[in-house]
Parts: C-alpha cells; sequence; structure tokens
C-alpha cells in the first residue's frame, strides 16, 4: 500500500510540475501570447476589450504569484477559458469530445502490441536456434524502427489507397448515428484498423526483444531445466513456467511505453484524419490556438500519468514482493 | 588487517614500478604493440560481422546513406532548391525520382535533406547521451541525496510525454529553424539513457576495481571519467542510435506538422510539402514514399546494429549460425553418450 501512496504522490507532484510548465510557457515567450492572437484585430478592439479577453485567460493584474494561482484553480476546476478556434465552446469540451478516441487508439495498440509482442518475443527465444528466431526479430527490428508518421503514410498508400479496402479517414462513418448497435462498432473497429496497425506495427518490436532479452535469462535457470526433465509440453514450460517470470523485468518498460504509444498517436490521427486529439492539435497549431494547444498538453499528461498509475497497479499484481 | 593494508600497499607500489617501466620500453617494442591492437581491432570487427547477416545488412545500408549524404552535392543531378521540372512529373531519365509540385527533383533533395535530417538527429542524440551521461553517472556513483533527487527529475522527465511537449513547445516558438529543433529533441529526450546507465553504473559501482581506485585516492571525476565510462560504452552507444532513430522519426514529425522551417531542405520538410500538395492523392506517389523510403530504410538500419551491438555487450542474445552448430554438437555428443 505504501507503495501505491508514494507512487500517487510522485504523480501529484509531476502533474503540478506539468501544470507550472504550461503556465510558465506563454509568460517567457517574447511578446504577450493575446497580443499576438488579435494581431488582426489589433485597433479595432479597445484596450478594454483585449482586458476582458485577457482576464479570461487568467493573463490579469497582480502578481506573478497570485496569476499563479489562479491558474491552478481554474486548472481544477476545468475553466480553462473558450477555444479561439472554436469560439463559443469551451477548450475542455472541445478537448473531452477527442480524448476518447485518443485514449482508445493509444492505449488499445498498447495492449495489443504488448500481447502480441510478449508471445513472440517468448517463442522467438525458446526457438532462438531456429528459423523463427533467427528471422523474425531482426525482421520485425528493422520494421519497427521506421519513424511513426512513416509508418503510418505507408499503410495508408498500400491499404488506402491503393488498395481501397479501408477507409481513410474520420473515426467512424458519419452517415451511422453513434451508439451501441453493431453497425456503429463494427464501423468504428473497420477505422481504427489502419491507425491502430501502424502503431502496433511501431510498438511490437520493444516488446519482442525486452521478452526475448529476460527469456534467455531465465531459459538458463535450473527450475526451467526441471519442468523440461519432467517432461511437460514444451508450451507449459515457454508460457507457464519461464514467461512467468522473464515477465517481470518486461513490465518496467510499460511506463515508458506509455507516453511514446500517446506520442504515436497524435502522429497516426494526423496522417488518417482520425478525430482524435492529434488532430485537433493541428488545426490548433495552424488557428495559433494557444489555450487548446496548452489544455491538450496537460490533458495528455494527465492520461499518461493515470495510465502509468494502472500500469503500477498491474506490477503490483504481478510481483506482489514490491508492495511490502 | 595492518598485514593485509600492508600487502595493498606493496601491490600498489608494484604497480606504479610497472607503470614507470613500461614508460622506459624503447620505441619498437611500443610500435609493435600498437600493431598488435590494430590487430585485435581488426579481429573484433571481424567477429562483429562475422555471422552476423543483420549487422552486415545496417552497416552497409547506412554507410550508402551516410555516402550519400557526403557527396550530395557531387551525386545529385539538380540545385535541390530551385525549380528545375515541370510539376509532379513522373520518376524519368531527367528526374530518376520525379519532381515535386513545386518542380523540385525529389532525386536531389532526397540526398541534401539527408544531410540536414542525419545532422539533426546526430546532434540531438549527442546532446541528448551528454545529458544522460551526466546524470546517470554521477546519480549512481555517488548516491544519497543527490541520486534522489535526480532521479525524481529524471522519472518526471520520463513520464511526460515527450513527442507532444516538443510539439506544444515548437507551436509556441513559431516554424523553427533545424538548429532549434536538434536543441529540442536532445534536452527533452535523455531521460531513458540516463535511467539506464544510472543502473548500470549503480550495479559496478561495488565492484572490486572502484573500489581499489577509491582506495588509491583517485578523484571522483577521474573514476568517473577513466574506471565507470568505459564500461558503460556499449550501453551508452545503444541508447545514442536509439535516441538518433528516435529524433529522426520526430524531425520528420515536426516537419509534416508544418512545425519546422519549410524553406530547408530536410526529409520532414519534403513530407510537409508532399502534405500540403496532397500528392497521394494525385497519384504522385514519388513525392511523399521517396523521403518516407528513406527515413524507413535509416531507421531500420540504425535499429540493426543497435540489435547487434546489444548482442557484443551481451553474448547470450546471439543467434545465427554458431548457435544452430552448438545445438547441434551438443545433440551429437547426447546421442553419443545415449543420452538421447
Amino acid at each position: 500500500m505504501s507503495f501505491l501512496l508514494r507512487r500517487l504522490g510522485f504523480y501529484f507532484t509531476a502533474f503540478l510540475i506539468a501544470i507550472s510548465f504550461n503556465f510558465l510557457l506563454p509568460r517567457m515567450m517574447p511578446g504577450d501570447p493575446i497580443d499576438a492572437l488579435f494581431a488582426a484585430a489589433q485597433g479595432k478592439m479597445d484596450p478594454a476589450q483585449m482586458d476582458a479577453v485577457r482576464e479570461m485567460y487568467g493573463f490579469m493584474d497582480g502578481s506573478i504569484f497570485e496569476q499563479y494561482i489562479a491558474y491552478i484553480q481554474s486548472v481544477f476546476t476545468l475553466d480553462l477559458g473558450p477555444s479561439v478556434l472554436m469560439f463559443p465552446i469551451d477548450v475542455t469540451t472541445v478537448v473531452g469530445m477527442s480524448l476518447p478516441w485518443t485514449m482508445f487508439l493509444a492505449l488499445g495498440s498498447l495492449i495489443v502490441s504488448l500481447i502480441l509482442g510478449v508471445t513472440i518475443g517468448t517463442y522467438a527465444s525458446y526457438r532462438r536456434e531456429g528459423f523463427f528466431g533467427q528471422f523474425v526479430p531482426p525482421l520485425l527490428a528493422f520494421i519497427s524502427n521506421f519513424p511513426y508518421i512513416v509508418t503510418a503514410l505507408l499503410l495508408f498508400y498500400f491499404f488506402g489507397l491503393q488498395l481501397e479496402i479501408l477507409p481513410l479517414a474520420y473515426t467512424y462513418d458519419p452517415s451511422i448515428d453513434p451508439g451501441f448497435t453493431m453497425e456503429f462498432i463494427g464501423s468504428v473497429a473497420k477505422h481504427a484498423v489502419l491507425p491502430m496497425g501502424s502503431m502496433i506495427l511501431v510498438g511490437i518490436a520493444t516488446w519482442v526483444f525486452n521478452m526475448r532479452n529476460a527469456m534467455i535469462n531465465v531459459l538458463g535457470e535450473d527450475y526451467v531445466t526441471m519442468a523440461e526433465a519432467k517432461g511437460l509440453s514444451s508450451f507449459r514450460v515457454m508460457y507457464r513456467y519461464a514467461g512467468r517470470n522473464a515477465i517481470l523485468p518486461v513490465a518496467t518498460a510499460i511506463a515508458m511505453a506509455i507516453g511514446f504509444s500517446f506520442a504515436g498517436s497524435i502522429m497516426t490521427e494526423v496522417v488518417f484524419n482520425y478525430q482524435g486529439l492529434g488532430n485537433i492539435l493541428l488545426k490548433g497549431i495552424m488557428a495559433r490556438d494557444y489555450p487548446l494547444i496548452q489544455a491538450i498538453l496537460l490533458i495528455l499528461v494527465s492520461a499518461v500519468l493515470t495510465a502509468n498509475f494502472v500500469a503500477d497497479l498491474l506490477y503490483v499484481w504481478l510481483d506482489p514482493r514490491i508492495s511490502k | 588487517m595492518f598485514g593485509l593494508t600492508l600487502e595493498f600497499l606493496n601491490k600498489v607500489i608494484d604497480m606504479n614500478k610497472s607503470t614507470t617501466m613500461a614508460a622506459d620500453t624503447p620505441v619498437r617494442s611500443r610500435k609493435k604493440e600498437f600493431q598488435l591492437k590494430c590487430h585485435s581491432v581488426w579481429m573484433k570487427t571481424k567477429a562483429f560481422f562475422h555471422g552476423n547477416p543483420p549487422a552486415i545488412i545496417g552497416v552497409s545500408l547506412i554507410t550508402i546513406i551516410i555516402l550519400g549524404a557526403l557527396f550530395a552535392p557531387v551525386l545529385s543531378s539538380h540545385n535541390p532548391e530551385k525549380r528545375v521540372a515541370r510539376p509532379h512529373e513522373a520518376p524519368s531519365t531527367e528526374h530518376v525520382l520525379g519532381s515535386t509540385r513545386n518542380g523540385r527533383d525529389v532525386y536531389s533533395q532526397v540526398l541534401h535533406g539527408a544531410r540536414k535530417s542525419l545532422t539533426v538527429a546526430l546532434f540531438a542524440g549527442i546532446i541528448a547521451m551528454t545529458i544522460a551521461i551526466a546524470v546517470g553517472v554521477t546519480s549512481g556513483y555517488l548516491g544519497g541525496k543527490v541520486d534522489e533527487w535526480m532521479n525524481f527529475i529524471t522519472n518526471v522527465f520520463l513520464v511526460f510525454p515527450q513527442l507532444p511537449l516538443l510539439i506544444v513547445l515548437a507551436a509556441f516558438l513559431g516554424q523553427v529553424g533545424s538548429m532549434v529543433i536538434t536543441v529540442l529533441l536532445g534536452v527533452t529526450s535523455w531521460p531513458w539513457g540516463a535511467r539506464v546507465i544510472r543502473s548500470q553504473t549503480m550495479a559496478i559501482r561495488n565492484k572490486e576495481f572502484i573500489i581499489s581506485a577509491e582506495a588509491m585516492g583517485e578523484s571522483k571525476i577521474r573514476i568517473i571519467l577513466v574506471e565507470i565510462l568505459p564500461n558503460l560504452i556499449s550501453i551508452v552507444f545503444g541508447g545514442f542510435l536509439g535516441t538518433v532513430i528516435y529524433a529522426m522519426g520526430a524531425e520528420a514529425g515536426l516537419g509534416i506538422l508544418g512545425l519546422g522551417d519549410a524553406t530547408e531542405v530536410s526529409w520532414g520538410s519534403m513530407l510537409y510539402w508532399a502534405q500540403v500538395s496532397s500528392s497521394l492523392y494525385t497519384g504522385a506517389w514519388w513525392e511523399m514514399l521517396v523521403p518516407a523510403a528513406a527515413l524507413a530504410l535509416t531507421g531500420g538500419a540504425l535499429a540493426l546494429i543497435n540489435m547487434s551491438i546489444d548482442q557484443v555487450s551481451n553474448p547470450k542474445l546471439k543467434t545465427g549460425p554458431h548457435m544452430k552448430l552448438w545445438h547441434k554438437l551438443n545433440r551429437e555428443t547426447m546421442k553419443r553418450r545415449g543420452l538421447l
């Protein structure tokens, strides 16, 4: 329990640091972001209006410390002001609409590539001298290290444009009403195949190699030889005996992978025009919608931190020794 | 206890003697020593590539790419920044890889772009690994309060999603040049390396050779630089290659988002212009897929090298013909002994 509390404390501190960074970012940049935002309207807006806008985004009078307190308050009350891009709508609403899709892409692809990668890695270590063990890991290393954007573009071109078997844009067919119908779920699945597939391709090698390297260390242990000597099937030895212990060092890599997965999701969404945070982020950047950009960074940080905490829970479940 | 100390001191004196003797040895034998050293380096290189197709493929690919980048002005057929063809000309003998929407020669652009992209990735890797070594080794070797704080900072940076952070920073700075991107990439991608280096430093921190160096009164800086760092080379190099792969991808990603300097010729900016002209939809696949393929090949080749280096630092991970041979011989012996 104390382990989890300590982790929780750490994530909270990390979140506070992220908020502070977000607070300082526009204030460190040369010039006033609000001036930059309304540069075109300069002179047409009277100073009172400009001040009102400033206050709306938290750039009010007062010391930097007072501003900081106000900013933290606004973060925890989810009141980050309206978006510039989609004016009257609140930033938090815009982000809230697209966050589930990004979570779905990032975590879905992470889980699938984790399961696939661990299975392949285990088998590759067990059949190390055979064709599988010699050929598959280098091939995966090669393919998986294409940059996210490149893998996405290649799949986009070959499966979407050339073969025309999978849809190229949006999260689901706009003509279908969202709801828990088979049609809707099918459409979502179909639209997720390419973006998720490209992310799985990029993510999988990490797990294959982590698992393979951990397995090779475990396979030398006496208890594995003992299990083989007892005449257990190689499947049982691989997954129930050696795999169980080899997975512990692999689980520690999950924390790192979560951040990467979200980053990959941002890139992939841009290529596939998937209606997640990445897409909104791109639009926000083009429209210089700084409040929106900051809110996206903040929500991504909190999503990653939460996912990390879940990974910690998983780790405690896998290795109960750690919580003592 | 006293006896032990005396023995230790004697050993130290002996060591000093032997070093002074080495300094007095004639020049000829030094030359021979050098030759021997060269020979052993050559043998090691041969052993690295022997029976290791991934290493051979990776190194040859990367050599070709680096040569292409180095000799770009000689190899390219046109000025990459000038309009030399009609928009979206298909590959032909005049324009080997076709032309872009703006009439630039894709082949010349991809060669020149390699220079910018590889430089950004390389220097980002150097910056990141320098920070990683500084933080990781200091924190792992000194321990205590310093370690606690540095480890905390590393962990905070580690859980932050780096690429979104980078995107936001670049967005606030406006369209940034490759210099700024290099620095941003360098200072945001060190934590993983620092963590690995720290744990490895902690693992060798209490080995005898470090303790004896401490007993001999070597300064902390000397212990870190001379005793610890050489033992971390394979990890540092592995981390360096990983960072280079990541930085290259991130540069391309920032490019396609329109956050890089689109007037510079790099693989990222090539992707950006291809995206802007929606070249894939209009059938001009070469504008998009050529830089994409260049990025893919470079990333893949570096990964193969990285994998081979892992096998050198941890021979247990080796696969390949010699493993097969070993298993075959093992089975034959077992059969001879009647065990199988």
